[in-house]
């Protein structure tokens, strides 16, 4: 039998409020699937679109990105910012094809240790009924192919 | 007078009274249907000068050519609408002074030349705001239509095999005017973001990055639709894009010299229906 089928999930978070949601979530000891790579960064400003073709191009089956509230932002406008190149990043990936349940966006600040907790078992949920990203792998495989002459 | 001779005349005089040094204009191709770029700096030579409706290709890629602004000298240049806006686009972004540009506007709708009023990007900016009310004819509604309906997985079917034609020549990257980059992404290897190698994956890439870079700044001139070799559909996702930042942020490229950058600016009520 073949082993059920365990999502990759990747979280790029910013360390003043979604990172800390996450710590918050493991010191008050909530249990959360351990599905989840988290990278931390400084701010969601720094989260280029780069990061989530990288995390594809590594085998991710799903991505998380998550940041402050808008309005919470330790540098006052990384988070609109990076709204901002989300909606347009999101709205290409659609029309190539990347099914946009694959790459989810949040706003979870420092106190919200449950939401990051549920919201990692949810996507962890909705990612395991999709599947992994078989026609991404497709092409993954096809890079490490001899080339043909 | 037709609009070639006239130009011509324009051309000389522009060059013998030293208004400026250099004009950018079109000469003779290699065969009938083709215009290549002509770089003039003497009146004598302004009889090459050719106008016509295939004179399609945006020339204001080339006024980024190092050096050639450098000396504060003027250069003229035969710019269609998409041209100007280019120019727009460029000065907003602070790789150019407008004012050393003088526009030989013309365009072609439906085959048929005209003349272009204007010499400054200031004089085109009405013509500019009304081309923001309509949706381009060549930009093929119909196929754009039909990939929206599809699935994710038809769409992504449809893309792969697109780009899976892709060699990676960069000869979309070289003919657009927005892609002045010295150092493009693709060249970066410290991180390497994008595979280098022309498999389907690598391809990808880099035509996402590319759609991305181009995002609120193409002008949709076709430069790059008409350089690709293996004739994939940049025109679309140009299209697409556009489509996206003039609905979610009102933004047309290229309306004038100090537009905000659409993704270098925000609003704090920017949509956010699709955050958690
Ligand atoms: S991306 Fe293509 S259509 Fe858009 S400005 Fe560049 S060359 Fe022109
Ligand atoms: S011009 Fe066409 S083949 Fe060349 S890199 Fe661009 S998309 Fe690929």
């Amino acid at each position: 039998m073949s082993e059920p089928f365990e999502p990759k999930i990747t979280a790029f978070v910013c360390t003043y409020c979604t990172y800390a949601g996450a710590d918050l979530a493991g010191t008050s000891r909530l249990k959360y699937a351990p599905n989840v790579r988290i990278i931390r960064l400084p701010c969601t400003g720094r989260i280029s679109p780069m990061f989530i073709l990288k995390a594809l191009q590594k085998g991710a089956d799903g991505i998380l990105i998550s940041g402050c509230h808008p309005g919470d932002c330790h540098f006052t406008h990384g988070n609109y910012h990076a709204r901002r190149r989300w909606m347009v990043f999101r709205a290409l990936l659609a029309f190539t094809g990347i099914p946009e349940e694959r790459i989810k966006y949040s706003w979870i600040s420092a106190a919200e240790g449950l939401k990051f907790a549920d919201l990692i078992n949810s996507i962890t949920e909705d990612i395991r009924k999709l599947g992994p990203f078989d026609q991404y792998h497709k092409l993954i495989e096809e890079t490490q192919a001899p080339a043909s002459l | 007078m037709s609009i070639e001779q006239l130009y011509r005349t324009r051309a000389k005089e522009l060059l013998s009274s030293g208004e400026v040094k250099m004009v950018i204009g079109y000469g003779a191709g290699s065969n009938k249907e083709r215009r290549r770029p002509l770089f003039i700096t003497s009146a004598e030579e302004c009889d090459k000068l050719v106008l016509d409706s295939a004179c399609i290709s945006n020339l204001s890629g080339y006024l980024l050519t190092e050096g050639l602004l450098s000396d504060e000298k003027r250069v003229a240049v035969f710019l269609r609408p998409e041209g100007v806006r280019a120019l727009n686009v460029l000065a907003a972004e602070a790789q150019l002074d407008t004012a050393q540009i003088v526009i030989i506007g013309f365009d072609s709708p439906k085959g048929e030349l005209k003349a272009l009023e204007g010499s400054s990007v200031e004089e085109f900016t009405a013509l500019i705001t009304a081309l923001k009310e309509i949706t381009p004819e060549t930009a093929g509604e119909e196929q754009l239509a039909k990939i929206e309906k599809m699935s994710p997985e038809e769409r992504f079917l449809f893309w792969q095999e697109e780009f899976s034609k892709c060699i990676k020549c960069y000869a979309c990257r070289q003919a657009c005017p927005m892609c002045y980059c010295r150092r493009c992404i693709v060249d970066s290897n410290q991180p390497q973001w994008v595979n280098t190698s022309s498999h389907t994956l690598g391809n990808f890439e880099w035509n996402i990055v590319r759609a991305f870079h181009l995002s609120g700044r193409c002008v949709e001139c076709g430069n790059c639709d008409r350089a690709c070799p293996v004739n994939i559909p940049l025109r679309l996702i140009n299209r697409k894009m556009a489509e996206e930042v003039l609905n979610s942020f009102n933004h047309f490229a290229g309306t004038s010299k100090t537009q905000e950058p659409v993704l270098a600016s925000f609003k704090k009520d920017d949509s956010e229906t699709f955050i958690l």
